[in-house]
């Protein structure tokens, strides 16, 4: 496949793709077409450029070099109205509004709908409640969005983008700062939308997620894009150890048989305290008699 | 169908506006018929001694200050909004400071103290003192605390020059220029009336059409972006909307300081959010200085005491009072 031409099978297709703040370039040369009616993670250590290429994808971020191509369109070309027609994005950490309901959240998903003095249509109310019944709000439509779980939070600002009903959904780290359980209650989300034939793509940090609900993985590292695929293709030991400079070791996953990494050593014994307690010691012993 | 927060807050603020007007022009120092101050004060001519006190000077004066507190709250609910600060507003910006100093320079530089002939250049002042608070507050695209900075810095120096142009000019003129450092609703004319509509008319109907993409920029520039509003965009129209607002009312009656502030904040505090709520906002300053314009002029009468002390006066207990009340509820 050639990476330098739009794919007429990828609506959404990152060509060449350089990104900068300033001076400092973040993302170089980066190509890659998003997989339509799946769940792609981008992944890769801090500072690797993920979020920054998810934000160009969005047309957020405008390119030093390349091209973000929707439809065979450079994003930047098309009226900013009618991508969010297309595509919808989660960011990082949205602020809610105090005081705002999980319905008023999720009606907000239907801005790039309404001109400045459209009335609210059946449409827009319709698009809301399909929003809320997706991410199972629809019991706590008027519950406060203050009053939420993590999880439900997170499930309300999905909804958002759902109602603003695109085919494409970009989020960034949407299972940042949840729970275990609540995280996998937003990748069970994710998972069933890209099911329906909805084109997700998130940034994680969570390797394990990637690995059991990612359709296709794109690992990154310093701005480059070093490898692209299956989970299982992607997350090789010397890919991942690579990517993230930690030696790590690939087992499948007891669950699910997905690829499951670990770190290749155990903690480090060295750097504890001097003086430590006796607990502490023996704790350290155990670890030693562990190592091989 | 029960009515919104929004709309009912507006309602019982309005009536409240509505009662402070009606006391204004019914009234006074001079005791008339009831009647003929209520058909003096909408036009009807009744051949007494209403025509004169109610029609040309109770009713000109009190519809000014209160179509100028609409026009304060106004520009301070939209850079609250921009600035995602409550304490954003039009006298705290430098705004109303650059207003007040380019009347004053113009006041230097051609002689005239005619307020309607200042107009123009308070107008153009803010403007002026808008676009340089966001050019220097500028560091790829508009960050609201280096806004807020600037602002404070920019209104300082506004100040300095005003004072310092006050002992340049003649003599003769200081005293009505002195108006411009402290606001004053006195002597307002039909003309102050025909101008302060006119610039509602004009201001509000594009704050409105601003208020819902200013509402979702509020929840984070990445997000609105992603909804299709363009941020900066947004914020450099919602700011050069929210100076010429403070520029029009400044132009009219000086810079009554606080309403601006307090009133967009009052009326979050009822509606129970922290955006912006842009119909609220404006029925509450309209309310409020109708109400402190009824007091600067009677309170001590026939001693006038400048509005901007009862826009202090009635506005800052309120607010602390709001505040006191709201603790524990945001967190």
């Amino acid at each position: 496949m050639n990476d330098h031409h739009h794919s007429p099978e990828y609506r959404l297709e990152a060509t060449d793709l350089s990104l900068a703040y300033g001076a400092a370039r973040v993302v170089h040369d980066v190509s890659m077409p998003v997989p339509p009616a799946s769940l792609t993670a981008i992944i890769g250590p801090n500072g690797c450029g993920k979020s920054t290429l998810l934000r160009a994808l969005a047309r957020l971020h405008t390119p030093l070099e390349g091209r973000v191509i929707l439809d065979g369109t450079d994003i930047h070309r098309r009226p900013t109205k009618e991508v969010a027609r297309e595509l919808g994005l989660l960011p990082q950490a949205p602020i809610a509004p105090a005081g705002i309901t999980v319905r008023d959240l999720v009606a907000r998903g239907r801005t790039p709908y309404l001109g400045a003095f459209t009335p609210w249509t059946r449409a827009d109310a319709d698009a809301v409640e399909r929003a809320l019944k997706a991410t199972g709000l629809t019991g706590l439509a008027l519950r406060g969005v203050d009053s939420l779980s993590g999880g439900q939070r997170q499930r309300a600002w999905i909804a958002l983008a759902l109602a603003q009903d695109t085919e494409i959904l970009l989020l960034d780290e949407p299972t940042t700062y949840l729970d275990i359980a609540h995280q996998y209650e937003v990748m069970d989300l994710l998972h069933t939308l890209a099911a329906q034939g909805r084109t997700v793509v998130t940034v994680l940090h969570d390797l394990a997620q990637a690995a059991r609900y990612a359709d296709h993985v794109v690992l990154m590292s310093a701005g480059l894009v070093l490898a692209r695929g299956t989970p299982q293709e992607v997350l090789t030991e010397q890919r991942v150890s690579a990517a993230f400079g930690l030696p790590v070791t690939v087992v499948p996953d007891p669950v699910t048989g997905t690829p499951l990494v670990v770190p290749s050593r155990a903690p480090l014994a060295g750097l504890r305290a001097p003086e430590a307690s006796p607990e502490a010691s023996l704790d350290a012993h155990h670890r030693q008699e562990r190592t091989p | 169908m029960t009515l919104s927060r929004p709309t009912w807050v507006s309602l019982i603020l309005a009536v409240i506006a509505l009662a402070a007007v009606s006391a204004a022009v019914t009234y006074g120092q001079t005791a008339l018929p009831w009647w003929d101050s209520v058909r003096s004060a909408v036009g009807i001519p009744t051949n007494s001694p209403a025509d004169f006190i109610v029609g040309q000077l109770r009713a000109p004066r009190t519809y000014t200050a209160t179509l100028v507190g609409a026009l304060l709250a106004g520009s301070g609910a939209l850079l609250q909004s921009v600035a995602r600060n409550p304490l954003a507003s039009p006298d705290l910006l430098g705004v109303t400071q650059g207003a007040a100093a380019a009347a004053v320079a113009a006041i230097w530089a051609f002689g005239t103290t005619s307020s309607l002939a200042l107009a123009p250049a308070a107008v153009t002042g803010a403007l002026l003192t808008s676009a340089l608070i966001v050019g220097v507050g500028w560091s790829r695209g508009i960050q609201p605390l280096r806004l807020i900075v600037a602002g404070i810095g920019i209104g300082f120096v506004a100040a300095s020059i005003t004072t310092y142009l006050l002992t340049a000019i003649p003599e003769r003129l200081v005293p009505q220029a002195y108006l411009w450092t402290i606001g004053s609703t006195n002597a307002r004319v039909w003309d102050h009336v025909a101008i302060a509509a006119g610039a509602i008319a004009a201001t509000v109907p594009v704050a409105l059409w601003l208020e819902r993409r200013l509402r979702v920029l509020e929840m984070g520039d990445d997000l609105a972006a992603g909804l299709g509003v363009r941020p900066v965009r947004l914020r450099l129209a919602a700011i050069a909307l929210g100076a010429l607002a403070a520029g029009l009312a400044a132009a009219l009656t000086g810079p009554i300081g606080f309403v601006a502030l307090v009133a967009p904040a009052i009326a979050r505090r009822l509606v129970r959010t922290e955006g912006i709520v842009l119909v609220p906002s404006i029925i509450a300053g309209a309310a409020l200085t109708a109400t402190a314009d009824l007091f600067a002029r009677e309170i001590f009468a026939p001693t006038q005491v400048p509005i901007g002390l009862f826009t202090a006066a009635i506005g800052a207990p309120y607010l602390l009072y709001l505040l006191r009340r709201a603790r524990g509820w945001n967190s």
